[in-house]
């Protein structure tokens, strides 16, 4: 348990998000879409280029850096920082902003994430990075075929089977819900809402993982604007709050975390012993949950971590309708990574920010005034009424994850 | 510098600095599977790093093991992300715990060793033959005078607790 000694919880907010197209042909460069979203978010906040002073970045080794994108705008920085990471990224760097702002360095910060992850660097690991050589670490794994994200995180999967009788069936929903999601927002690549048969009949990528269990690689960019909540008051939106943050929180033996078990234990298993109670929360009082779905399992796994259901619980937990839209805690409303596009978890967050606004944007006429019809037929409604508290589940990898407690 | 060894297209590289993995790989190609040992504490530790992770201390001995394991887990890769894999499809990878050090020094805690479950004559194990809770021993993947793979095979040894794989 970490104790707090100076409390942040709602001193600081995000008050501004914006996002390029989802697509599989951008036909841009990362750093034309990084302009394009951190210009949107600065206008979603009612900020100008001058009111942004500071900016935050990740990547790994496929994306510009935040200098040129700042220069780009005519943004004049006190702070940035481009960091190497991936999923997870989005809360822990939502952390190191507000603990930049509290110690002076700056005042408002743009964090932003651009990628052709499906045109240039493939997320899904094919292309240049199955060709490069194999050296230190990667030789305790990738000479033996196993290379992706897909590979990597199957085996903990497989054994939560063993562990508790998970089924395949069971995870499959996690698909089915967020289609039905995804079904309602007009930004989402994958539109079309799926059954469980879907899922389950289509073919293997890695045994256990069928290729609908995992998500949709997508050229974007994202960004979310982080500021004091004294600021945040003069600003264009309804602040939303930050309650409590978790970053990069991590298992023994990151590296190999096999070493350490059970292997079916995630790192959410630790992070919720930092974001809870520095939130002053727990799960029961979260409204919307952001998990990270780079495949259907990886929420069932986050989700039980986090105390939303018992451990092992996460596979009837998941099947049971409470993470689908008029659910009781409906579970990335945007369709997520597996069928709005893959954001390395930008996206969700962005979601949990217009869903505590109460704007998203759907294709309800009046959206963005916050008037929704609650009508989640496809092709409508998939604003939650009264949301008040959200919660971002950031996954790495299974032994590092991050979190984020919202509220309106 | 060793020449990088080629396999399945990918360029294996083990520079003369790269003392994690030379020595091990030496070993291997003599056909000894060799731990980490802590010269402190006594536990050994794979991957071959440089501290002990319970105790931190730096000095360390190469340990023989008999690798004899069991399947701890284990996934089927249909579709293969690196080309060379893709006339292997579909291969099995396994998690091994090996016999020694299962438990320590925690209950959570093993040897554990990622690599593919091979026929004798180093071929992918069919699918249906692999299973949760099944015993292993190493074999040697010999890929160049200095490098060698540990992979792993079934063994006709009775399964300790349930074995179980996913059908379909």
């Amino acid at each position: 348990m970490v104790v707090q000694e100076r409390g942040i919880r709602d001193r600081y907010c995000i008050v501004g998000v914006g996002e390029t197209e989802y697509s599989r042909n951008s036909g841009r460069t990362t750093r034309a879409m990084a302009v394009e979203a951190i210009r949107k978010a600065i206008l979603d906040a009612g900020l100008t280029a001058a009111g942004v002073d500071g900016m935050l970045s990740y990547q790994n080794n496929d994306s510009t850096f935040a200098p040129f994108v700042a220069s780009d705008l005519g943004i004049r920085l006190n702070f940035y920082m481009d960091v190497v990471g991936g999923g997870s990224s989005t809360e822990a760097l939502i952390g190191l902003a507000m603990g930049a702002i509290e110690v002076g360095m700056c005042r408002t910060v743009a964090i932003f994430r651009s990628m052709n992850g499906y045109t240039e660097v493939r997320i899904g690991g094919t292309g240049a990075r199955a060709a490069a050589p194999v050296r230190g670490p990667d030789l305790a794994q990738r000479p033996f075929g196993m290379t992706s994200a897909g590979q990597n995180f199957a085996m903990t999967f497989m054994r939560h089977m063993y562990d508790y009788g998970t089924t395949s069936e069971q995870v499959a929903h996690v698909k089915v819900a967020h289609s039905k999601h995804a079904s309602q927002n007009p930004k989402a690549l994958l539109k079309e809402r799926v059954t469980v048969q879907d899922v389950v009949g289509s073919r293997w990528i890695v045994k256990p993982l069928h290729l609908l269990d995992c998500c949709v690689e997508t050229d974007n960019a994202t960004c979310v604007i982080v500021t004091s909540a004294e600021r945040a008051r003069d600003l264009r939106h309804r602040p939303i709050h930050v309650m409590g943050v978790a970053g990069r929180v991590s298992k023994p033996r990151i590296d190999f975390h096999w070493a350490h078990g059970p292997i079916s234990r995630v790192a959410g298993y630790y992070a919720k012993d930092i974001v809870f109670p520095m939130a002053g929360i727990g799960p029961e009082d979260v409204d919307v949950t952001g998990s990270y779905d780079a495949f259907t399992f990886t929420t069932m796994l986050q989700l039980e971590e986090y105390g939303f259901c018992k451990k092992g619980e996460g596979g009837a937990y998941v099947s049971s309708g409470i993470i689908e839209l008029g659910g009781k805690r409906p579970n990335n409303t945007s369709g997520g990574h597996l069928c709005e596009g893959y954001t390395h978890g930008m996206s969700m967050v962005i979601e949990n920010v217009r869903q505590l606004r109460g704007t998203v944007d759907d294709a309800c006429p009046r959206a963005a005034e916050g008037v929704h019809t609650y009508d989640d037929t496809p092709g409508r409604c998939r604003q939650v009424k009264d949301a008040e508290i959200t919660m971002n589940l950031g996954w790495a990898v299974p032994p590092t994850g991050s979190a984020l407690i919202l509220r309106r | 510098m060793p020449e990088p060894v080629q396999y399945r297209g990918m360029t294996l590289a083990v520079p003369d600095n790269d003392s994690e993995w030379r020595e091990f790989y030496a070993h291997a190609r003599a056909h000894r599977l060799v731990m980490r040992r802590c010269s402190a504490c006594g536990l050994m530790r794979y991957p071959p790093t440089h501290a002990c992770p319970w105790c931190m201390d730096l000095g360390w001995t190469w340990q023989e093991v008999s690798g004899r394991g069991t399947i701890h887990s284990y996934e089927i890769v249909a579709h293969a992300i690196q080309p060379g894999f893709k006339d292997w499809t579909p291969y099995p990878v396994v998690l091994v715990e090996l016999d020694e050090q299962r438990g320590q020094p925690t209950p959570d805690e093993g040897l554990r060793l990622v690599a593919n479950l091979v026929t004798p004559d180093l071929r992918p194990e069919a699918d249906k033959n692999v299973a949760i809770g099944k015993r292993v021993r190493v074999v040697f993947q010999d890929l160049a005078d200095h490098m060698a793979l540990p992979q792993f095979t079934l063994t006709d040894e009775p399964a300790e607790g349930r074995v179980w794989r996913l059908e379909g």
